[in-house]
């Protein structure tokens, strides 16, 4: 007798009664690869956890979450962090839905669909136990409710398996090229595994990966380093894995989860900023002196890299050039690769969109990586790791001299063109953690604690799966 | 048989017109003319006259063979048979079991204010009101016995039985309304899973039969100031104390000069008086077989900040006709129509005008010589209100069209079948214009990067054009594709429509004149639907608000789009309630409710919800002898509610996740999972009981009603957080709706009318309203050991929590315990603080783990409450010979608010109270030193009850002065009433409160989508309420 109330929601479908055309199945892809586009906080915290950079921005409770990240004082309250847990696990749930309905409809193209959601959930478990070391290991369903208490913290090494086995299948079944821009490679899955092995110290792995992406693989590196990280070089032959950001999609300050643009550049940029090529931003993650000090005298990514603002006002004389000091902190230098560029602009708020590429791995990570393998497996090939080192020194445009060193001098060479190469892109401080490096390098890192963030507490709470915190948190 | 003739006045001798003079036993009477006379023909000289006028005791009087029979009405002060709606039917003071407040529409339309809600506000014992916006239009909440949930609070409001929502009570005008019933207790459970909030009846006027047209035209015209302006610093105050604070940092001072004088007061130039003026007409009267009441009326106002720009303005026109379309068949036609125009400035949060206003320098000249706005460069997101305002374009056009029909089928004497329908259909038509704009460099709101407003360019993507190859290898060629950023207009229709058609049949029975039995049985059946369409066009010519609409758009741009959205839900429902009493003395109520409601799957799609009720009349008692109480009753009552007022299909998994994600450069829209399912939802559950005691002292001079309520809400319907591996986390997505958690509330409400007169000319009312709160969590989710709600500071932490034992939204922050004075202190404290200094505030060790932590919640704890723990209405009125003076006082006592108006920039302007800044030793332990450093750490600003103050207030709500001419007079116009008056809205508040207006409620919670409760006592920069003068008259044919 209650017809009356049993309705359907109009123009609306439901998850449960989904997957019921191919095209359904790419929307569903589509919507795994969107999460990629929050990762642009791991790249952050990457940079800040490091003493590669401090947190700036307005005031010191500006983000609070950044600040305790900057000081190692962390713990397990942390919003920032607190995000990076979830949005990976929606990436990873998000890919689960397709795994779960993976056999619903047999069609042609099924299986690149499936190799690229492997990719996806590689990389987002990779993103967990970077940050969080054991993380929870959910596969190919949906949790309910009631089936969140029974997931224990996996092991990392299991989480580690699991990811080169996603990269695998990946690997497997996707070509070199794409016609699609943004669309996952071959290249990008074997890079990421090759990555993982490295994170594992798996070097032999690591390097024999990393050698086919190098031997088989279509990159080289570009010749033109200055314009890199700029909108008209995306795509370029060093591209390896790009997440992808168009300058359209925006997002408010209400809601960062909503956030499709690349956050990170217009954070990063001058706060107060007027004057010529740049724009205004809000003065987060800024280089320390530290990092400016790494640079070899006259190596031209340098000035790429990292902006001195005095340097740069004095040079444009006479246009006046002015800029404002957050409470958050200033050290005088800008992260010049991801900076808002007045001819970069994107839509709406521009300092929460742009239309910037996120480079998660280049071609010369590859090298340094496969160099860095080489070097450090049980019997190293230093010729072949010196040859790639130097390749990365020696590129048009860059021109450093070529070093020579074998063995812990060879070891140091790499560890000392990652942090110049690769600076501001988020990967120093998981270099010197995984390279046993941090407590030299960061004021306040603790040995046995600070290797692995704190599982976020109210994340603990609501599993009621019995997790234990990090050691030390 | 005689003529008898007559006239009618009352109590001073005044000459009541109107009034019904009935032969008893007959249909056969008149009407009084103006001049207060009747003439009856063919009277009995037996006949016993029944003499009747609302607002007065009805009097029967024995014609006993005179032909002049004069009648003096005296009023009803203690309307025992006062009639009071419980839903489906009526009763009467005396006969009410259940808890119900009741205000009459006369006293809510005199207090002249724009919503009707604003008027109930100290008023009625056991309900909140508060001020969620004082801009014009702005919106309230009502809160009817506490916060029961963290989702919806809201009542169900009914207007002449058809559902009206909270928001839209702005359509209504208070001049229209009869009266309003507002059912608190658990005899709300006859509109079932609705109920759980109270239940707000509002009845509109209607004509009388066999009376006369009359003709009521009331106005007033009013101007409006704020309440208050804050006390901020001069400009010179402003340099030196910004020079203190970049010195303490270690920086250069930023003013060489602190000779600045007052500088500019933003504040003044802001603020602005406004005008309000309402005016209204109504017409009622009736024949025989029909009545009729008709009214218009026009109302506008604009606001105190931005006069036009936030301007609220407002046409009624309403009909409520009835007529006997055949012996006992009477047809009931209620058309009430609004057209709204709302035109509304940011409000509450950093980007608000007040927000900038209070926060810009006082240094700066809000224009430059060449007329143009500053551009306030000293601030990277403070930009200047004042071409702010000149640069926002919206507004928000209404039609709503509410009504009913209602059919009245008189059985016989005992039966009465009723069957309406009901309907209720708005139109939503917003515009929004942005034009190009620049504020200064680097400002947020800035839509063109340079004063003379080139459009920028936006860069899309970059795209591979070619090919080239080099090194023998293929090289990819890029170009970026760019359009240029413009300006832009965003038009919205909004189609909101429900209907409810009812049917239900009143018995009604008095056996052997002492068992009086009542019985309703009905059927119910309520739909709900909405849609919209928005859309957006760039490109408008001129930059020009004339030309900002979308056909004069340019329509070739890349970015125009459009977005819609439907729903639906339905309710269908049937009832029962059976009332009996004995010989006046025992009454027992009975209802049960069974709701089935479309928001919820088929495990639990409808439910049952009774409720019982009783009163003893000890009064009537032969034991009882009193001369002082001339009427005690008892009443209890205990019953179920529901509250299923969560969004459409709740319980299922729909794909309304957000994924798109760029690939070949192009936003590719994918599917993702949006709100997970949960198909074992229901509604939540209130469980209430309530006991009163009804006095009436003095020969109906002094009414007293008391009541004690304990309202238990169990089953929360909400979306608390769930474990971010179940993935609920992405954008679109959020975790599903369950039932978790209670909340109980209790108290006490009291309720004082005293009515009396001194001599024959003096008379006097007060009436005192006292209404306590306390509010308990009593159960969270399993895992959940809190929820966290509302915004503090920018991108700061969750200031409100809701937690077991504790108030829902209590502020949880930092306890501090005074200033550092000397660095002695700092470092023989026994307690580690990072980076303090002295003229810091030292902070409570609240685990005595010897440390202050800042990166955990190991030393936060309850700062304080947003709920008040008393509520007060006091109403006085008196009159003397012609003159009337009447005064409303709100009074609310222990409510706390956060204050988070002060933006944490360095050259941001600071209240006066900062001038008691600690600036040494012993200067004070209460404000701490100012501070701005880019690389020195200073915790002055994390969240701690420095920031929490007292928002107890007290308000004069309305004051009036009013004088009626003297019947000689006002006839020469042929009038039967002129009435002039003066009156104040929010003449005087007195807090200590520094804010704006302690009277501020629940706004929008950017952390919390499913509701406001957590965002509670928060000043994001609240838009204050407006201080109203005015003149009016009521003017009566």
């Amino acid at each position: 007798c209650d017809d009356y109330v049993d309705i359907d929601p109009q123009y609306a479908q439901d998850a449960d009664n989904y997957f019921l055309s191919p095209s359904d199945y790419d929307k569903a892809l589509t919507g795994a690869y969107d999460l990629m586009q929050t990762s642009y906080l791991d790249m952050w915290i990457g940079e800040i956890a490091s003493d590669n950079s401090i947190a700036g921005g307005e005031s010191v409770t500006d983000s609070e979450g950044l600040h305790q990240i900057d000081n190692m004082s962390h713990g397990g309250v942390n919003n920032e962090l607190r995000s990076l847990f979830r949005w990976m696990y929606a990436g990873i749930t998000r890919v689960n839905y397709i795994f779960e309905n993976k056999d619903k409809l047999e069609f042609d193209g099924k299986t690149r669909i499936l190799a690229e959601a492997s990719f996806l959930r590689g990389y987002y478990y990779f993103e967990l136990v970077k940050f969080f070391g054991d993380v929870p290991l959910v596969l190919d369903k949906r949790l309910s409710a009631s089936e969140i208490s029974a997931q224990p913290r996996t092991p990392a090494s299991d989480v580690y398996a699991q990811i080169v086995k996603d990269l695998q299948f990946a690997a497997d079944n996707l070509g070199w090229t794409t016609s699609t821009k943004g669309r996952i490679t071959k290249g990008a899955a074997l890079s990421l595994m090759g990555k993982a092995y490295l994170y594992q110290n798996k070097f032999a792995e690591a390097a024999q990966t990393l050698d086919k992406v190098i031997d088989e693989g279509p990159y080289t590196l570009s010749t033109d380093f200055s314009t890199l990280f700029r909108v008209a070089s995306e795509g370029n032959s060093e591209t390896v894995f790009d997440i992808e950001y168009v300058g359209i999609e925006g997002g408010g300050y209400g809601c960062f989860v909503c956030l499709e643009g690349f956050a990170a550049v217009g954070f990063h940029s001058i706060r107060g900023y007027k004057g010529p090529i740049y724009a205004d931003g809000n003065s987060y993650n800024l280089p320390t002196q530290d990092l400016v000090d790494e640079f070899e005298p006259n190596d031209p990514r340098l000035a790429t890299s990292i902006l001195d603002i005095e340097a740069f006002k004095a040079a444009q004389l006479p246009v006046k050039v002015e800029y404002t000091v957050g409470g958050g902190g200033h050290t005088g230098f800008y992260n010049n690769k991801y900076l808002k560029r007045a001819d970069e602009l994107g839509a709406n708020d521009n300092d929460l969109t742009s239309p910037v590429n996120h480079r998660v791995i280049r071609f010369a990570d590859v090298l340094l990586m496969a160099a860095e393998a080489h070097n450090r497996k049980a019997t190293p090939d230093d010729t072949k790791a010196l040859a790639y080192l130097n390749q990365v020194r020696t590129r048009v445009s860059v021109n450093m001299p070529p070093v020579n060193a074998t063995g812990g001098a060879l070891t140091q060479a790499i560890y000392h063109e990652r942090r110049v190469e690769l600076a501001g892109e988020g990967i120093h401080f998981f270099d010197l953690v995984r390279t046993g490096r941090a407590a030299d390098q960061i004021a306040g890192f603790k040995v046995g604690k600070n290797e692995v963030f704190p599982i976020p507490q109210a994340e603990i709470d609501l599993a009621g799966a019995g997790w234990l915190q990090n050691t030390g948190y | 048989q005689t003529l008898i003739k007559g006239q009618v006045t009352d109590e001073n001798g005044q000459a009541l017109p109107g009034v019904n003079v009935l032969i008893k036993g007959t249909s056969r009477g008149a009407v009084t003319d103006v001049k207060g006379e009747y003439t009856l023909s063919d009277a009995p000289a037996d006949a016993v006259l029944i003499v009747s006028f609302i607002g007065y005791v009805s009097q029967e009087i024995s014609v006993a063979g005179k032909s002049v029979v004069d009648a003096k009405l005296v009023p009803d002060v203690k309307a025992l048979e006062e009639v009071v709606v419980i839903g489906y039917g009526t009763t009467t003071v005396k006969e009410l079991t259940g808890s119900v407040s009741s205000v009459s529409g006369s006293k809510l339309s005199s207090l002249n204010t724009v919503r009707v809600d604003q008027a109930l506000q100290g008023q009625a014992a056991g309900v909140q009101i508060s001020t969620a916006s004082g801009s014009p239009g702005g919106a309230l909440n009502i809160r009817i016995r506490g916060l029961s949930t963290n989702g919806d609070n809201n009542p169900l409001v009914l207007v002449d039985g058809v559902p009206y929502s909270t928001d839209g009570l702005n359509a209504l005008n208070p001049s229209d309304i009869e009266s309003i019933n507002v059912l608190k207790d658990g005899t709300a459970g006859i509109y079932g899973v609705r109920a759980a909030n109270g239940v707000i009846i509002i009845t509109t006027k209607q004509g009388k039969r066999n009376s006369k047209p009359s003709i009521e035209f009331s106005g007033y015209y009013g101007s409006q100031q704020t309440t208050k302006k804050l006390d901020l610093l001069n400009a010179h105050q402003y340099a030196v104390l910004k020079n203190e604070a970049y010195a303490a940092g270690g920086q250069a001072p930023p003013f060489a000069n602190v000779d600045l004088g007052k500088g500019t007061d933003w504040q003044k130039e802001v603020f602005q008086k406004a005008p309000i003026m309402n005016y209204n007409l109504n017409m009622n009267g009736g024949s025989d077989k029909s009545t009729y009441s008709i009214g218009g009326s026009y109302m506008n106002q604009e606001g105190i900040v931005g006069g036009d720009k936030a301007s609220y303005r407002r046409y009624n026109a309403r009909i409520n006709f009835t007529t006997d379309i055949a012996p006992r068949l009477t047809l009931q036609n209620v058309l009430l129509y609004t057209n709204e125009r709302r035109r509304t400035l940011p409000e509450n949060g950093i980007a608000s005008v007040l927000y900038n206003t209070t926060n810009a320098s006082p240094a700066t000249t809000v224009r430059n010589p060449d007329g143009t706005y500053t551009y306030l460069e000293e601030f990277s997101d403070i930009i200047n209100p004042l071409a702010q305002m000149a640069n926002t374009f919206n507004q928000t056009n209404v039609n709503k069209l509410v009504g009913k029909e209602e059919l009245t089928y008189k059985i016989n004497e005992n039966f009465e079948l009723s069957a309406r329908l009901g309907y209720n259909y708005a139109n939503v038509s917003s515009k929004t214009f942005s034009p190009l704009v620049y504020y200064g460099s680097g400002k947020a709101q800035n839509t063109a990067t340079n004063p003379a407003l080139v459009p920028d360019s936006i860069t899309l993507y970059s795209k591979e054009v070619d090919s080239v190859r080099s090194n023998g290898q293929w090289t990819k060629v890029n170009a970026s594709y760019k359009i240029p950023r413009l300006n832009s207009v965003t038009e919205t229709e909004q189609t909101f429509f429900n209907y409810n058609a009812e049917a239900f049949l009143n018995y009604n029975k008095t056996f052997s004149d002492i068992h009086h039995v009542k019985a309703t049985l009905g059927i119910s059946y309520f739909g709900d639907q909405g849609k919209s369409l928005s859309g957006t066009a760039y490109n408008i010519p001129y930059n020009s608000n004339d030309f900002a609409d979308i056909s004069a758009a340019d329509g070739t741009n890349l970015l125009n789009n459009t977005t819609s959205y439907q729903y639906r839900s339905r309710l269908q429902s049937y009832f029962l309630r059976g009332e009996y009493g004995y010989k006046g003395k025992y009454m027992l109520s009975a209802l049960v409710r069974r709701d089935a409601s479309s928001n919820f799957g088929k495990n639990n799609r409808f439910g049952y919800f009774p409720a019982v009720s009783g009163a003893w009349v000890l009064s009537e008692e032969p034991f009882f002898q009193s001369d002082l109480f001339q009427f005690v009753k008892v009443r209890a009552s205990y019953g179920v509610a529901g509250n299923d007022k969560i969004g459409n299909f709740r319980y299922r998994a729909l794909l309304g996740g957000e994924g798109v994600y760029p690939f070949n450069n192009q936003l590719v829209n994918g599917v993702a999972i949006g709100t997970l399912g949960n198909q074992d939802l229901k509604w939540e559950t209130t469980h209430q009981t309530n006991v009163g005691i009804d006095f009436s002292l003095f020969n109906g001079k002094l009414d007293i009603t008391t009541d004690y309520y304990i309202k238990k809400t169990k089953d929360l319907l909400f979306q608390p957080d769930i474990s971010a591996i179940a993935g609920a986390y992405g954008a679109g997505g959020s975790p599903p709706w369950i039932n978790a958690g209670d909340v109980k509330n209790n108290g006490f409400e009291l309720l004082i009318n005293y009515n009396d007169k001194i001599g024959e000319d003096f008379r006097f009312n007060i009436g005192y309203n006292l209404t306590t709160i306390h509010n308990e969590v009593t159960a969270l989710p399993d895992g959940v050991q809190f929820i966290e709600g509302g915004a503090f500071g920018v991108g700061g932490t969750r200031p409100t929590r809701m937690q077991v034992g504790y108030p829902i939204g209590y502020f949880y922050g930092y306890k501090t315990d005074g200033v550092y004075q000397t660095t002695q202190e700092v470092t023989e404290r026994g307690v580690t603080q990072e980076n303090a200094q002295p003229g810091d505030l030292r902070f409570v060790d609240q685990d005595k783990s010897g440390d202050i932590n800042f990166s955990n919640n190991s030393d936060k704890t309850k700062i304080g409450s947003p709920i008040p723990d008393m509520i007060m209405g006091l109403n006085l009125g008196l009159n003397f010979k012609g003159f009337d003076v009447s005064g409303t006082l709100y009074v609310s006592l222990g409510n706390d608010i956060l204050r988070n108006y002060e933006r944490d920039q360095p050259l941001a302007n600071l209240l006066a109270y900062r001038l008691n800044r600690w600036t040494g030793p012993g200067s004070t332990n209460t404000d701490p030193r100012l501070f701005t450093s880019s690389t020195q750490t200073n915790r002055n600003n994390v969240i701690s009850d420095y920031f929490v103050e007292d928002g107890s207030f007290a308000r004069i709500k309305n004051v009036q002065l009013g004088y009626t001419l003297p019947a000689a007079i006002s006839k020469k116009i042929g009038a039967t009433k002129l009435r002039i008056y003066v009156a104040a809205n929010n003449l005087a508040t007195f807090t200590k409160y520094r804010g704006y207006d302690p009277d501020l409620s629940a706004q929008f919670d950017p952390n919390n989508a499913s509701g406001s409760t957590l965002s509670s006592g928060i000043d994001y920069g609240f838009y204050p309420q407006a201080k109203t003068f005015m003149a009016g008259l009521n003017l009566n044919f």
